[in-house]
């Protein structure tokens, strides 16, 4: 039997079931095949759904999962990539605008949301789910943002979220794409709990009975569940003080070189792998990672996702370099994981080439990221503006 | 008692609103609050232009790397990260001791220095690492003053006199090991007895031929060194500033290098050195004294680009004009000056955010009689403290590019110019500083009280500023005394002005209208107009007033110093135009839309606050009574034309938000109990 085409395997509304549970609402992704990756569907289905619970005074608690092995492998971009292709880069504009507000409406959301995150997230999964108030990590956890190895940067408000993680680390698993598992999204704050898998079932019916929205009473019901991970020996967590030494250098270059220098003084698998690893990847993205994450250390949400969705407008306009249409063609595609990067190395992307990605974009009727009014904001969210 | 009666009702009315509130939005309002903290920055939708964008015109240069350095300072527990409420921020701990608040600041530049901040601060020289040293000092500075201060001494002062005051001997030796912290120099100038005087400083040195050495003295207890950053405590090595006598004759003020610490720290003999004491600000900063009894150095450590002495005991000098060798030696010192200039407006940036911000969510007092109380902001009187010096600091932001500009691509021309206007903004934006510092602290309220807070404490951080590298009000008399220089020669060669922004003297005095509109108010070209009026009526003042004196038979030195108050007069004049003429041409580069629109609001009320300001233009006419009505009037009306600008203006600073302070974001929750209890 052939398999059945791409998106037709579940009907557009069925992508995110939802469940309501006196006054909770389960939202799951159910894309299983795609791993859930999230389509414009799907985006503008959350949307709805977020906008409409933040107004419904039955509402106090949101749960997102994600239906199969998956919570979100990130957004569709195999989609996005195909509908630049056939038409103008605008249609993918629309795309990334709505994921942004999206995102935007989570991090300052009203109301408690509940990410389980017993999988894998990457990219636009972790923008769907690391803005809300809880991530429950589990031993099944993989996180990633993967982006550098695919031509783009980390964006749904990761150089908000990677910017915050201890010390250097953001930098560390912004550029290189790094896998968490569960205990490490814990350590590093990524998670705010971890529950084993096997009590999750548990978990989600106890947060069903809560029937309130405040943070410090769902907080100590997930304590329940909650127990703390064993860190795996090998994990780059135990290396902060490298990571800090060469991530926190001024530039790409320097942070190359930096780890050069702890090769040269100790031979260690660790080290080479990271170097390897970077020059892998995307040089133009290397650099305008680089550079949003330190901005957004400095900015709100709100400013990160304008400035990323001038970025990923220049990106997917390809003016300077499209590396991007190459990452997708290598890893998403054709799969020969063998992408032939231009610029191609480091040195042949100029300051004024990464300062064009923060620009204005010049095209007709283009605007910036325009943010939708929020009021009555709870404190933490305000913290984040 | 009618109105305590009132007040309880206007509060019963704000809680009852505020519970209706938050009944609609069925979320829970913790009892004991009263207030809710509505965010400013929840209205970012309603910017009319983008703050990144404008940043860009303001932070000028190396945007990233300010970036990168506020990353550094925010990342690490070294800088003392402090959360209240939801928000981190940073600042020092200024309720250290002395002692503790220096070796802090020495463990900060470690750090720094290990994360390669100061690579190329000393061993490159070109003008695009000279702009990013700059910017990293500006945002080094932002967090802490006596930080920037320490590595300003180091580098630009310690490290600069090797640079220029040095020859190629010096530069091989020293400056690979300052840029790497292998020594820690300082810079023994000014004296108990001498200042801003430096020509008249006591300390001797002698050559011994026998031995080819310089011999340096402290002959009386005015010659001790003075007030010398880095020698107290850290400094293993120094400039010493030392008249110069050979064969029992003065050659005037030389400079020597000079060990006063071995590497363990530990005194060198025949030097005495004692602490300065504790200070109102700078505390993080080991200001020293310093006496030398017969300290021998070797022939090699006289800092030769200037004169030299021979092995056997000659003096050698290409400049056979003490005077003008004596000015070839400060030149060089003008760094200093620029990045005083530059710093000084960062500051007036943190407390301006800080006080903008707390005044868009702090409300006081109702105008009706059951209304709700009213945003600070939306007081005109309030906006009218504000915003005129959010404007001037827009204006001196421009302006200090303009300088820092100019001094990365200096030649042997440009320095009477570079003299003269880092002299005139040096002094100028740190007056403004120390202004806009006690404006906002007031504006804050007894919030301005709290060092937390960071603009009260600033104050007394920043108020060396107005008397360190050259004290402002000589800077602005030798502004002034430049001013006159370049009339009296231009007279004489009856030749047209050039230089020192002058040229306007040879066209046609500038007419002003007797009926200024709105419209003509808010032309640049009627502000320019006005501005060189002001500063060409000056200087002919100046001039006529001086050889008045003159002719009644005093000194040329005697008259300037009885001319002082149109010397002063003319210092601003001068300052306050070449300010202007930046704002104008800056705004030039920016391409039509709305964040050009907002930068000519901001030109005009600059220069229509200037022009009240100075009671020059009424004293001498410039402007007619109903003039100075007219842009008293105009004034105001820009006030209320920016006011809902206010938030994007001060966001467009790129002040990160951990540099400010609670006051300036959810100041409730930073003051809540439940922030008491850990």
């Amino acid at each position: 039997m052939a398999p059945p085409p791409l998106n037709s395997t579940i009907p557009v509304t069925d992508q995110v079931l939802v469940e309501e549970k006196l006054s909770a609402r389960i939202l799951a992704l159910n894309r299983p095949r795609q791993l859930n990756a999230l389509s414009f569907q799907m985006i503008s289905r959350l949307l709805e759904l977020f906008v409409a619970y933040e107004e419904d005074s039955n509402v106090k608690l949101i749960i997102v999962k994600g239906k199969g092995r998956a919570f979100c492998a990130g957004g569709d971009v195999a989609a996005v990539v195909q509908d630049i292709n056939e038409g103008n880069w605008r249609l993918g504009a629309n795309f990334f605008w709505k994921e942004y507000i999206l995102n935007y409406i989570m991090a300052t959301y009203r109301k408690p949301q509940v990410s389980i995150l017993n999988g894998i997230v990457m990219g636009g999964g972790a923008g769907a789910s690391i803005h809300g108030r809880f991530r429950v990590a589990t031993e099944n956890s993989v996180f990633a943002m993967p982006e550098t190895a695919l031509g783009l940067f980390p964006d749904v408000g990761a150089s908000y979220f990677l910017s915050r993680l201890p010390g250097f680390f953001g930098e560390y698993v912004g550029l290189m794409g790094t896998r968490l598992d569960g205990a490490e999204m814990l350590a590093c704050g990524l998670a705010t709990h971890f529950v084993p898998s096997e009590k999750l079932s548990l978990l989600e019916e106890a947060l069903c009975k809560i029937d309130s929205s405040d943070p410090a009473i769902i907080s100590a019901v997930i304590d329940e569940y909650s127990q703390q991970p064993y860190m795996k020996e090998k994990s780059a967590y135990h290396r902060l003080n490298v990571i800090d030494r060469c991530f926190s250098r001024r530039t790409v270059e320097e942070i190359i070189s930096a780890l050069e220098r702890e090769a040269l003084n100790k031979k260690d698998d660790w080290i080479s792998a990271t170097i390897q690893s970077l020059k892998g990847a995307s040089p133009t993205s290397l650099k305008i990672s680089l550079r949003s994450i330190r901005q957004g250390r400095l900015q709100g949400v709100g400013q990160c996702l304008v400035r990323e969705y001038r970025m990923v407008c220049h990106v997917m306009q390809g003016k300077v370099s499209k590396d991007f249409f190459e990452g997708c063609r290598a890893i998403l595609l054709d799969k020969d994981k063998n992408p032939k990067w231009e610029p191609s190395k480091l040195e042949l992307v100029s300051d004024s080439m990464v300062d064009s990605y923060f620009s204005v974009v010049d095209d007709e009727g283009w605007e910036d990221l325009k943010l939708p009014a929020r009021s009555s904001l709870p404190v933490y969210a305000i913290a984040k503006l | 008692m009618e109105q305590i009666r009132r007040r309880t009702q206007v509060l019963t009315n704000h809680l009852h609103h505020l519970l209706q509130h938050q009944e609609s939005e069925a979320s829970p309002l913790s009892p004991n609050s009263c207030l809710n903290y509505s965010p400013p920055d929840l209205n970012n939708s309603l910017f009319s232009f983008n703050p990144t964008d404008m940043r860009i015109y303001l932070d000028y240069h190396n945007l990233p790397d300010r970036d990168w350095l506020y990353g550094l300072i925010t990342q690490s527990r070294l800088f003392n990260p402090n959360q209240r409420g939801q928000k981190l921020f940073v600042s020092p701990d200024y309720n250290q001791s002395m002692e503790q608040q220096r070796e802090m600041t020495m463990k900060r530049i470690s750090y720094l220095l290990d994360k390669g901040v100061f690579q190329g601060w000393l061993t490159d020289r070109n003008p695009d690492s000279e702009l990013r040293k700059f910017a990293l000092l500006e945002a080094i500075g932002m967090y802490d003053h006596s930080l920037s201060i320490k590595l300003g001494v180091h580098f630009f002062l310690w490290g600069g006199a090797i640079q220029f005051f040095g020859t190629k001997r010096h530069h091989d030796k020293w400056l690979r090991d300052t840029e790497n912290y292998a020594i820690k120099g300082c810079f023994a100038m000014t004296e108990l007895g001498h200042g801003s005087n430096v020509r008249g400083i006591e300390t001797v040195t002698t050559y011994d031929s026998n031995t080819g050495e310089f011999v340096i003295n402290t002959p009386c207890e005015s010659a001790q060194k003075y007030w010398i950053g880095g020698a107290a405590k850290h400094a293993t090595h120094t400039i010493v500033f030392s008249q110069l006598s050979i064969n029992g004759e003065n050659q005037g003020v030389h400079a020597f290098i000079a060990q006063i610490r071995d590497a363990d720290g530990n005194i060198c003999p025949n030097v005495r050195i004692a602490d300065c004491g504790h200070k109102i600000g700078l505390n993080g900063v080991d200001n020293g004294r310093i006496w030398f009894d017969n300290v021998r150095i070797p022939r090699e450590n006289l800092l030769n680009s200037v004169a030299d002495v021979s092995l056997d005991g000659k003096y050698l000098s290409a400049i056979k004009d003490p005077d003008q060798r004596f000015a070839a030696f400060m030149a060089p010192l003008t760094s200093g000056r620029v990045t005083i200039a530059a710093s000084a407006i960062y500051t007036s940036k943190i407390s301006l955010a800080i006080a903008i911000r707390y005044s868009l969510t702090r409300r006081a007092f109702s105008v009706t009689p059951n209304g709700p109380e009213v945003l600070l902001l939306d007081y005109p009187s309030h906006q009218r403290r504000l915003l005129p010096l959010l404007a001037k600091t827009y204006a001196m932001s421009f302006a200090g590019n303009d300088l820092k500009k100019i001094y990365v691509k200096r030649t042997l021309e440009s320095s009477k110019v570079i003299h003269v206007l880092s002299s005139a903004f040096k002094a100028t934006f740190t007056w403004h500083n120390m202004r806009t510092l006690q404006e906002c602290r007031e504006a804050c309220g007894g919030q301005g009280l709290k060092t937390e807070n960071r603009v009260g404490h600033l104050k007394s951080e920043y108020d060396v500023q107005s008397t360190f590298e050259g004290d402002n009000n000589v800077l602005m008399q030798q502004v002034s005394k430049a001013l006159l220089a370049e009339y009296i020669a231009a007279k004489k060669r009856n030749k047209p002005f050039k230089g020192l922004g002058l040229e306007h003297m040879n066209n046609p005095c500038p007419v002003i209208p007797s009926q200024l509109t709105s419209s003509t108010l808010r032309c640049s070209k009627f502000q320019t107009d006005a501005f060189c009026l002001r500063e060409r009526d000056l200087l002919n003042r100046f001039a006529a007033e001086v050889s008045q004196f003159q002719a009644q038979g005093e000194s040329k030195e005697y008259a300037f110093i009885l001319s002082y108050q149109l010397a002063e007069d003319l210092g601003r004049a001068f300052a306050e135009k070449e300010i202007l003429q930046t704002f104008i041409q800056a705004e030039a580069t920016v391409p039509a839309g709305s964040l050009k629109d907002l930068l000519a609001l901001l030109r005009s009320l600059y220069a229509l606050i200037c022009l009240e300001e100075d009671a020059a233009f009424l004293r001498y006419g410039y402007l007619s009574m109903d003039n100075a009505a007219a842009v008293r009037k105009e004034g105001t009306e820009l006030c209320s034309e920016l006011r809902p600008h206010a938030l994007a203006l001060v966001t467009s600073f790129g002040v990160p938000d951990a540099f400010l302070s609670p006051i300036a974001f959810n100041w409730i929750d930073a003051n809540a109990w439940s922030s008491v209890q850990h």
